[in-house]
């Protein structure tokens, strides 16, 4: 009787919601794939050059990049979370979202900026030279550098760790810490005796999203002349035209970083475990008061002043000197290109999120489990990696496609697909739908599956209920995954400098070329608008915060 | 003859996870009502949950009206079994009015017979006045109310109740299970009450069924 068993489960879950999502897997699994078969494959003779000479650097420089990163974001981002989610001081309150504002700045903005005020002529230097009279060495400014880099990334990364941790802290740290304080131990000891073990997962899963994040960039270290992994890629596919080589490379990145990525989710699995044993009574605060209160206050002054207030006001007299130059009808089309690009972005990956996490929701198996795996694992393939993935799919799919061209008089072995605007937009999905989909299945878990339920004893089947039921009570959170989605594309760096067809500009493309060209200040206009973009992002991740704890 | 049938009905929620149901079996007759009593955690709840399709029982075979709605390979939608349901918390849609919570599910009905069966039904529990007010503007009574009439309005083969009566106060409970007692029997409905009160399933249901966990024997009782 067990052997139609199957055909029971075929007739309760198939349905156009189950197939869409299975082929939507399936294609964004495409690329990951074609990278890893790269790995089989035999190698040319470039690649003996390559791993003999250069492998041991690219993963050397990568190593330090994240493990110096990695360390330095976990002081900073949990020392802040602490301040902020267990003491009273002045200021605090500012503190408490000024400290996420560095997220609207990617770091490659960061990167050019720093790079040149600190330089021979910029104003940091001419400051000291002309209004202190004062020539410091050169060596100390040396910002294009291993460290400059490392700093860099912890000043525009640390909010991830700060985040997670302050949001472990506030909620589910009370009980434990309140009664070690009853207890009689002091705060310090309270510190590092429970609070940090206890926060393990969740510094853990801030810190492996900054290790992707590193990973994933080639602003900074291009800029700095750094040679990190994403760098290599880059010049083994641009410089010596050697994709087999490039995609080599990548499929060592990715290997990495499938073992990074799984043990955050072991890490991951550990957190919520933690989660649903402790009582979720909010942390009172304690106030401070004395030297004590505007140390603290003074600390979050420093990494404001760091992570946002000096880069941005720079930017700001530079955007004041060149924005005659720079806001033309080029910009406008800019503007334009960023907006249609994200827009149809979106409502791909957005479909494609809802889609996905409706199906997860309602019948959960190893199949949905998979799934859901699979669209976070997006997230954490690095820009460049991805990028030689989605070129190779899509070439080949230019060559299957060939006699359709040819019928359709576009000419026999032309390439179609892999020059248009769908490339990209195909990157985007598969690289932030994860950002979407947290938010939609976040929706769904707060209106759990009673009102679905509801309805389809109504009579009303998947489709219908969807539409009725579902999708009025969940748009909020499709708002922000649309608003969240649309600050992660502004920004995006290495996969619209790579897949963007030609003369295609968008406000990030424009401004890394402006920097690259050594236009720092003209760069400075584009860079605002996408930190604008950014902080209006997170004052409305911020407010929706506000709402929901009320 | 027997109008429900479900028999031999295994369930548990997870792999390796602890039987919920164990070979469960339970029959009803056209027009009557039976009342579930049990603890909580039971599985009482998972009980109307197999009838009315949104869980997949491991074994067994669910029949209503000569229907079979699941047996080793077949399984019906629970959009196709049409059952109705009385949810614990109502589930009230919060999006939608009084009268669009009735009529939502009329939707097989042309327009003006939607009308005059959603007349019908706020008339039946009371809430014309309400028709247009959103469940939150709502009493926890009206809610009921409004929940009862939504199940009922496309006339469905069999009612089931989860603990309809827990989240209201003492005082009004004696009130709507008369009503709903009468309700039932004006409508001819056959239907299942699951609650941890006695007193409800006495007041309401012409039979009790007593389920405790994890066991297979059900023990059957004529009430007064």
């Amino acid at each position: 009787m067990n052997g139609f068993a199957w055909l029971r489960r075929l007739q309760r879950r198939s349905n156009t919601w189950m197939v869409i999502s299975v082929i939507g897997a399936l294609v964004a699994l495409l690329p990951s794939l074609y990278i890893l078969i790269g790995l089989f494959q035999k190698p040319n003779e470039n690649w003996q050059h390559i791993q003999q000479f250069m492998l041991k650097d690219y993963a050397l420089q990568s190593l330090w990049l994240v493990l110096g990163t990695g360390t330095l974001t976990v002081m900073i981002g949990v020392t802040l979370a602490w301040l902020v989610a267990a003491y009273e001081f002045p200021l605090r309150r500012l503190f408490s979202w000024a400290f996420v504002l560095p997220l609207a700045i990617p770091p490659y903005i960061a990167a050019y900026t720093y790079g040149s005020m600190l330089s021979y002529t910029g104003s940091v230097q001419v400051f000291m030279r002309n209004v202190l009279g004062w020539a410091p060495d050169q060596k100390y400014f040396d910002i294009m550098s291993m460290k400059g880099a490392i700093f860099v990334f912890t000043m525009f990364l640390f909010p991830y760790v700060y985040l997670i941790t302050r949001s472990f802290f506030e909620k589910q740290s009370a009980s434990f810490i309140e009664n070690a304080r009853l207890l009689g131990k002091n705060p310090l000891h309270i510190f590092f005796r429970v609070v940090l073990p206890l926060s393990q997962p969740a510094i853990m899963g801030g810190v492996s999203l900054v290790a992707f994040e590193v990973l994933n960039d080639f602003g900074v270290t291009k800029h700095f002349g750094i040679q990190s992994f994403t760098t290599a890629i880059f010049t083994t596919w641009f410089g010596m035209y050697d994709v087999d080589s490039a995609i080599r490379l990548a499929a060592w990145l990715m290997s990495v970083i499938i073992g990074v990525f799984l043990i955050e989710r072991l890490l991951r699995k550990r957190k919520k475990y933690n989660a649903s044993t402790s009582r979720t009574s909010p942390l009172s605060r304690r106030r401070l008061r004395g030297l004590p209160a505007w140390a603290a206050c003074g600390f979050g002054a420093v990494i404001v002043s760091l992570s946002f207030l000096i880069p941005v006001l720079q930017l700001i007299v530079w955007a004041a000197w060149t924005y005659r130059d720079v806001l033309n009808a080029k910009f406008a089309e800019l503007l334009v290109n960023t907006l249609s690009v994200s827009a149809l972005s979106i409502v791909a990956l957005m479909l494609h999120a809802v889609i996905a996490a409706n199906v997860n929701r309602t019948g959960r198996s190893l199949f949905t489990l998979v799934l859901s795996k699979l669209i976070s694992m997006g997230y954490s393939v690095p820009g460049a990696v991805l990028s030689i993935g989605v070129l190779a799919v899509f070439i080949s799919f230019d060559e299957q496609l060939s006699g359709v061209y040819g019928w359709l008089g576009l000419g026999e072995g032309k390439l179609v697909l892999s020059m248009s605007l769908a490339m990209l937009i195909f990157a985007y999905v598969i690289r932030f739908l994860a950002v979407g989909y947290n938010a939609v299945e976040a929706g769904f878990e707060k209106t759990g599956n009673r009102y679905t339920e509801a309805s389809r004893l109504l009579g009303f089947g998947m489709t219908r209920t969807f539409f009725k039921v579902d999708l009025p009570l969940i748009k909020g959170a499709v708002l922000t995954g649309c608003i969240l989605t649309f600050m992660e594309i502004v920004k995006e760096l290495p996969l619209t400098l790579l897949l963007r067809p030609f003369n295609f500009d968008t406000l990030a493309t424009k401004a890394y070329q402006y920097a690259s060209d050594e236009q720092i200040h003209q760069a400075s206009v584009p860079s605002l608008f996408i930190i604008g973009v950014g902080m209006v992002s997170v004052f409305f991740y911020h407010w929706l915060g506000e709402k929901n704890s009320q | 003859m027997t109008f429900f049938e479900m028999s031999d009905v295994s369930f548990h929620y997870d792999k390796g996870s602890r039987t919920v149901l164990r070979r469960f079996s339970l029959g009803l007759d056209k027009g009557e009502s039976v009342g579930v009593l049990g603890q909580s955690g039971c599985g009482k709840s998972t009980l109307l949950r197999l009838i009315s399709g949104l869980e997949e029982p491991v074994t067994g075979r669910i029949v209503i009206d000569g229907t079979t709605m699941v047996d080793a390979r077949k399984f019906v939608n629970p959009e196709l079994r049409g059952v109705g349901m009385v949810f614990q918390d109502y589930g009230l849609f919060p999006h939608l009015t009084v009268e669009q919570n009735i009529a939502f599910g009329l939707h097989r009905l042309s327009k003006k017979n939607r009308a005059a069966r959603l007349g019908e039904m706020l008339e039946l529990v009371k809430l014309q006045d309400y028709r247009r007010r959103y469940p939150h503007e709502l009493s926890g009574g009206q809610q009921q109310r409004v929940a009862f009439a939504r199940a009922l309005a496309p006339e469905p083969a069999l009612l089931l109740m989860d603990e309809p009566f827990s989240n209201l106060d003492a005082n009004l409970r004696g009130e709507i299970r008369s009503e709903l007692r009468q309700l039932l029997r004006a409508a001819e409905m056959t239907s299942i009450l699951v609650t941890h009160d006695k007193e409800d399933a006495d007041a309401i249901c012409d039979r009790i069924v007593y389920m405790q966990a994890n066991d297979e024997i059900s023990q059957e009782r004529n009430s007064s």
